[in-house]
């Protein structure tokens, strides 16, 4: 096998693929995703300056592939149609929650859901700060934006799940108890 | 745990506690995957260069295929086994023969062969020139007036180079590399060829040379016999056959001839075909109407001949015309008319005769009276 492939997949592989799954919210989708990015990264692996740290790069690569992705997806006609169809302007989830997920504690379960509300910036602001542990500083490199843009998506982010998650305390955990909103 | 307040610092807790998540396939499989969808994006390519290719030819072929309806002797259309290239040549040869017979419409038609009626003392010479492809052998005469006593082999040589073959369409290949002469003694013709010669190199070389040679002698002379030198030593060596001493001159008989039209010639030569000699007269003028035996060949014989029957009486040649023939008095039938005596002479008749002529006459031909073979095909000024 290719050793640049050996290394890459050695040190970035599960970090790569974690970062599309939680961006796609689907397994398979993941997968294919993440065959796209080496695809990319082959491609382009010369032309790697050493600018950024090899993770970033990656990183940002991915991010380019979902967000490809999720353009593909919307077909022209989709998006005509979308214009015309304003009763249907809720997010659908047609995928189930996947077992990784699901085993989890409610409010994990929970979390896992409110990230579709996110948009996609916001939810790969969220995904590599919190969940791959990158510092502002990593997570603007691998997005390209400045660090101040960063941390405003990341409180914008913030404040989107903080009140999806007590629309979702208020659907499902009705245990009498009272409830205090706060805006 | 539940809540329904939330602090971001307990919402980025809640974030780092989500699962890791892996890929779980093995890594050799995601390695093997990423060519494939590699190739992927390269899929268009060679379609695309097919159908540029295609288009290339297409429009390289095209112009070719409308020249050749345009000039019969164009080979490339001429060979066409499809129903649909038969066709097609049946319209070429045609349109053609339209137009020659519009361009006979001005001038006398002429006929082409020479006749014992014009030779007076002169000497009839005939030379046997290959086509421009080499592939047969075209006869040329002319008559030399001016004999000055002189052998038909020396008049040979002599005119040899002035003949004028590319101007008639023809390969330039006389005067021959080497020395003709006659040995009156042993009645045996000469040929010298010098050390270094073409003649040997190459079967169709070879076999031009050799045939050339022996219908040369045939055609101007009675000898019999062909002895071979190089350099004054006996022999020639040729590639295929080996050392040649000498040839054996044979009279061929019994063929058929077609017409050659040369590249971009309207007038054409009256050719034997002498692979196959034919069993009688009538197979051989069955073959002039129908599709010649070469390629660069063409029926002589015209479908509106219409030739009925054809009897023998002695030394002449009776023809009977079907009642519908319709002969015109022009150049194309003249010419037909000629390949027809040639082929008659060549099956040793001395006159053709026509038993209901639909015209009186063709060209200088009276139809009403028996008519003389030729004495030699092709007359050419040299």
């Amino acid at each position: 096998m290719d050793s640049v492939f050996d290394e890459l997949y050695e040190k970035y592989h599960h970090d790569v693929f974690q970062f599309l799954f939680y961006m796609v919210r689907n397994r398979e989708q993941a997968e294919d995703l993440v065959q796209e990015v080496y695809i990319r990264v082959f491609k382009s692996y010369d032309r790697f300056e050493g600018k950024s740290s090899e993770k970033t790069w990656l990183f940002s690569i991915a991010r380019n592939v979902a967000i490809d992705y999720f353009r593909k997806q919307k077909g022209w006609k989709e998006r005509i149609l979308e214009k015309f169809d304003w009763s249907d302007n809720q997010v659908k989830d047609d995928y189930p929650i996947p077992e990784e997920i699901a085993v989890k504690r409610e409010e994990i379960q929970w979390m896992y859901k409110c990230l579709q509300y996110c948009t996609v910036d916001q939810r790969a602001v969220i995904i590599l700060r919190f969940i791959q542990d990158l510092s502002i500083a990593e997570t603007a490199q691998a997005l390209g934006w400045t660090e101040s843009k960063v941390k405003t998506t990341q409180h914008r982010s913030l404040k989107v799940l903080k009140r999806q998650m007590e629309t979702f305390y208020e659907k499902e955990g009705k245990t009498g108890e009272k409830v205090r909103v706060e805006r | 745990m539940r809540k329904s307040e939330w602090s971001d610092e307990e919402l980025i807790q809640l974030l780092k506690q989500m699962p890791k998540i892996e890929d779980n396939r093995h890594p050799r499989d995601i390695y093997q995957n990423i060519p494939q969808r590699k190739r992927k994006s390269i899929q268009w390519v060679f379609p695309s260069i097919a159908a540029i290719a295609a288009l290339f030819l297409f429009f390289i072929l095209v112009p070719k295929f409308m020249d050749g309806n345009q000039h019969s002797t164009d080979k490339a259309a001429d060979r066409e086994s499809a129903q649909t290239g038969e066709v097609k040549k049946e319209a070429s040869q045609k349109s053609t023969a339209d137009k020659r017979e519009m361009t006979s419409v001005a001038s006398e038609a002429e006929r082409t062969a020479i006749y014992a009626d014009e030779i007076g003392n002169g000497q009839v010479l005939t030379y046997w020139i290959p086509d421009e492809q080499a592939e047969f052998l075209v006869p040329v005469s002319n008559i030399v007036t001016e004999t000055q006593g002189k052998t038909w082999v020396e008049l040979f040589n002599e005119k040899a180079s002035e003949l004028k073959e590319p101007e008639w369409g023809l390969t330039d290949y006389y005067p021959l590399n080497a020395s003709v002469n006659i040995d009156q003694q042993k009645n045996v013709v000469l040929v010298d060829v010098p050390y270094g010669h073409q003649y040997g190199q190459g079967s169709a070389n070879e076999r031009l040379f050799i045939n050339s040679l022996k219908k040369d002698v045939a055609s101007n002379s009675t000898i019999k016999q062909i002895e071979l030198s190089t350099g004054g030593n006996t022999g020639i060596e040729f590639g295929n056959t080996g050392i040649e001493d000498q040839l054996t001159v044979s009279n061929d008989k019994n063929r058929a001839f077609f017409f050659y039209y040369p590249q971009g010639s309207e007038q054409p030569f009256i050719v034997p075909y002498d692979d196959t000699p034919y069993n009688d007269v009538q197979s051989a003028f069955g073959a002039m109407m129908g599709d010649p035996p070469k390629t660069n060949l063409q029926k002589s014989i015209l479908p509106s001949f219409g030739i009925e029957n054809v009897a023998s009486e002695g030394k002449t040649l009776i023809i009977s015309f079907k009642s519908n023939a319709a002969l015109e008095d022009n150049q194309q039938t003249l010419l037909s008319l000629e390949a027809i005596l040639l082929t008659a002479k060549d099956f040793g008749f001395d006159k053709v005769s026509v038993s209901n002529p639909p015209v009186s006459t063709i060209g200088p031909f009276d139809l009403t009276k028996a008519i003389d073979v030729p004495v030699a095909p092709n007359k050419r000024d040299f």
